[in-house]
């Protein structure tokens, strides 16, 4: 892991216990206490800036706006305000995503690892995810190399949490794209390929019953 | 009201009677103002008003009068027969005598000198402008040709200019009335209304001021309700705010004890310390928003919003409360992305209350969901579903009424969605999306957020 997290917040306090939070998580903070003139060589490597608006030196919109000219880096807003037009306007000069202030530094780890680990959508016919891996062209299944023999439905199943792992996806999502219709009227038809699938595919990847919701794959440590 | 020249016009009391001078011969063109009622002031503006003191030309000066005729001038005067105009000449004591119970006053002929001086009282008494002189001169001037020698028919003028001050008495004692009714009006609040009968003029401007009235008078009203509601609302606030606060202090201290006899870290108390400052910057945000709801045209910053992102943080920001609750929470997105229209912090924090709520009342060891779905093609859903308690039917219903009214949702009552509700109902309303409140399939409250979805967005 160990990358690089730019954090531009002007609070003593905050500021201190945001760098804390992100090393204890692995990554190498850099901590500008003011806004300042930003420059592509500045956010070189950065894997991800960390901006407040309200910034003595240069105002936040201003940093957001010329950081956006010289670089993609993605930029996670924290905002004290209530203010909607801020947001609106923090997302419209190319801020990925804002936090409002006060948040907790779980949430905080958490927001910066959903934004790190994107695209999150695998399109391609081939979904890599630790020892599993999918093709799709062929199609095969295949964990630590080994051959899984599944079902034209437990593929389907599998390929649909697959492109989104880590992610909770639907009863209703699943059984659109899984059950024929005809035959497995019922969603109940779900929790049967679920668990054959489980006993299947061993331990390699974990399918987990998400509740009210529906399943999600687990992505690999 | 005007006699004819050369009859005499006498006061009403028939004391004052105005003769013939006689000092005006044929050919002297003295007056040449004397243009018959109806043609207007003439373009040079020979009879002069007069000025307010400091304001414009005094009378026209002496030689102008001996030189060939100089026009009337009229002077202004308050009842008691003084003049804001310093020009204005001191009336003559007959002259104030005669003018005291009568509408027109003159002197004698036997006044020398070629000097006319009339006194008209006007319909009012009030104000500078209740007597006014007009003093003309019999000086010959080369228009006095064409006028008879006789200053005598000087009179018609200043019997149309007594008529004319007759005619439009009526309407200033109406606008004086009307003034006068405005003023107590205005001092009682404008509660009194002012309108005066009739279809002038007058009376129009008399309804067109009680419309305005009624107008002043209902933002009065809606300024004193909002100022009642914002005392009553820092009021409920500050409860609202101490009572989380004094919790947390307790356990807070609660820990600080159990540390200091080294004891271990008592997890229930961290959990519901956590819990406290959820509340509270719960309330906060919901405050602060519901103010804005508050306001008479509740400012609403609509633009497209992510619907898959704010799921994402609403999820998120929620985990530690509902880890500490012993609450498992998650949340699920739409594989393709679903944006709405609506102002992002209110849909939000509408989102935020639904699924603070669910985790609140929920037990421990329960489960909340939020799912973004589309119901059917155009709509999107925010559902929240939760296996807590629930609420019965007949709750609900009254839940839904009374939370569209802020001011008795925001107790905390049983089973209690309180302020958080009436503010998801309100925002929901202000965008135009239907909150529905359900029992969910797991036996627990399920809560739907729909509304339309935009166009996806061509990439």
């Amino acid at each position: 892991m160990n990358e690089r997290i730019l954090l531009i917040e002007d609070d003593p306090e905050l500021g201190a216990t945001v760098v804390a939070r992100l090393r204890r998580a692995g990554y190498v903070a850099t901590w500008w206490r003011e806004g300042r003139h930003v420059t592509a060589d500045d956010v070189r490597g950065v894997a991800l800036v960390i901006l407040d608006l309200m910034l003595p030196g240069v105002p936040g919109m201003e940093l957001l706006r010329t950081l956006r000219a010289c670089s993609e880096v993605p930029v996670l807003v924290l905002s004290a305000r209530l203010d909607t037009g801020d947001k609106v306007h923090a997302l419209r000069l190319g801020a990925d995503d804002y936090m409002t202030k006060p948040f907790w530094p779980e949430e905080l780890i958490e927001r910066v690892r959903a934004r790190l680990r994107r695209p999150a959508l695998q399109r391609g016919d081939v979904i890599e995810l630790g020892a599993l891996r999918l093709d799709l062209a062929i199609p095969e299944v295949r964990v630590r190399g080994e051959l899984v023999a599944l079902t034209r439905a437990e593929l389907r199943f599998l390929t649909a949490l697959a492109r989104r792992p880590g992610q909770a996806v639907t009863r209703a999502s699943l059984a659109e794209r899984v059950l024929d219709p005809e035959r497995e009227a019922t969603a109940r038809a779900l929790d049967v390929h679920a668990s054959r699938l489980r006993k299947k595919r061993g331990d390699a990847v974990s399918i987990e019953t998400v509740w009210g919701i529906g399943y999600r794959l687990e992505r690999a440590p | 009201m005007s006699e004819p020249p050369g009859h005499g016009l006498r006061g009403d009391d028939s004391k004052h009677t105005i003769e013939k001078t006689g000092h005006l011969a044929p050919g002297d063109g003295s007056l040449h103002r004397t243009a018959p009622p109806g043609h207007g002031p003439p373009g040079d503006g020979a009879i002069h008003m007069p000025e307010p003191p400091g304001h414009g030309p005094p009378g026209p000066p002496p030689d102008a009068r001996s030189r060939g005729g100089a026009p009337p001038i009229l002077f202004a005067y308050a009842s008691d027969l003084r003049s804001a105009n310093p020009n204005a000449p001191a009336i003559d004591r007959r002259l104030a005598a005669a003018i005291a119970d009568a509408d027109l006053a003159t002197l004698d002929p036997l006044w020398p000198g070629s000097e006319v001086l009339v006194l008209v009282r006007a319909p009012w008494d009030e104000g500078p402008c209740a007597r006014i002189l007009a003093r003309g001169t019999t000086t010959p001037g080369w228009f006095g040709a064409l006028l008879p020698a006789d200053p005598l028919w000087l009179l018609p003028v200043f019997a149309v200019l007594f008529g004319v001050a007759l005619a439009a008495g009526p309407a200033v004692r109406r606008i004086q009335r009307l003034a006068a009714r405005v003023r107590r009006s205005a001092e009682g609040g404008f509660s009194e209304p002012v309108a005066l009968p009739g279809d002038d003029e007058i009376a129009e401007l008399s309804r067109a001021f009680d419309r305005a009235a009624t107008t002043v008078r209902d933002q009065l009203r809606e300024n004193q309700r909002r100022e009642q509601a914002l005392r009553e609302f820092v009021a409920n606030t500050t409860h609202d705010v101490m009572t989380p606060l004094t919790v947390l202090a307790d356990h807070l201290t609660t820990l600080r004890e159990r540390a200091e006899s080294g004891g271990g870290a008592d997890l229930a108390t961290v959990a519901a310390a956590t819990a406290e400052v959820q509340y509270l910057g719960a309330i906060i945000e919901n405050l602060g928003l519901a103010a804005k709801l508050d306001a008479s045209a509740p400012t609403c910053a609509r633009a497209p919003v992510e619907l898959d992102a704010l799921v994402d943080r609403v999820v998120s920001r929620h985990q530690t409360f509902a880890r500490a609750r012993d609450v498992a929470l998650a949340g699920a997105t739409l594989e393709t992305p679903a944006r709405t229209l609506a102002d992002v912090t209110m849909l939000e924090q509408a989102l935020s209350n639904l699924v603070h709520n669910a985790i609140r009342y929920n037990a421990p060891g329960g489960h909340v969901a939020v799912l973004l779905e589309r119901p059917a093609p155009g709509r999107a859903r925010l559902r929240v579903i939760d296996d807590g308690p629930g609420i019965p039917d007949e709750a609900i219903a009254r839940l839904l009424q009374r939370g569209a009214r802020s001011d008795e949702a925001r107790t905390r009552e049983p089973g209690g969605q309180g302020l958080g509700l009436s503010i998801a109902l309100r925002v929901a309303a202000l965008h135009n999306m239907t909150l529905e409140l359900g029992r969910s399939e797991h036996g627990g409250l399920r809560v739907d957020l729909t509304g339309d979805e935009l166009e996806p967005r061509r990439a």
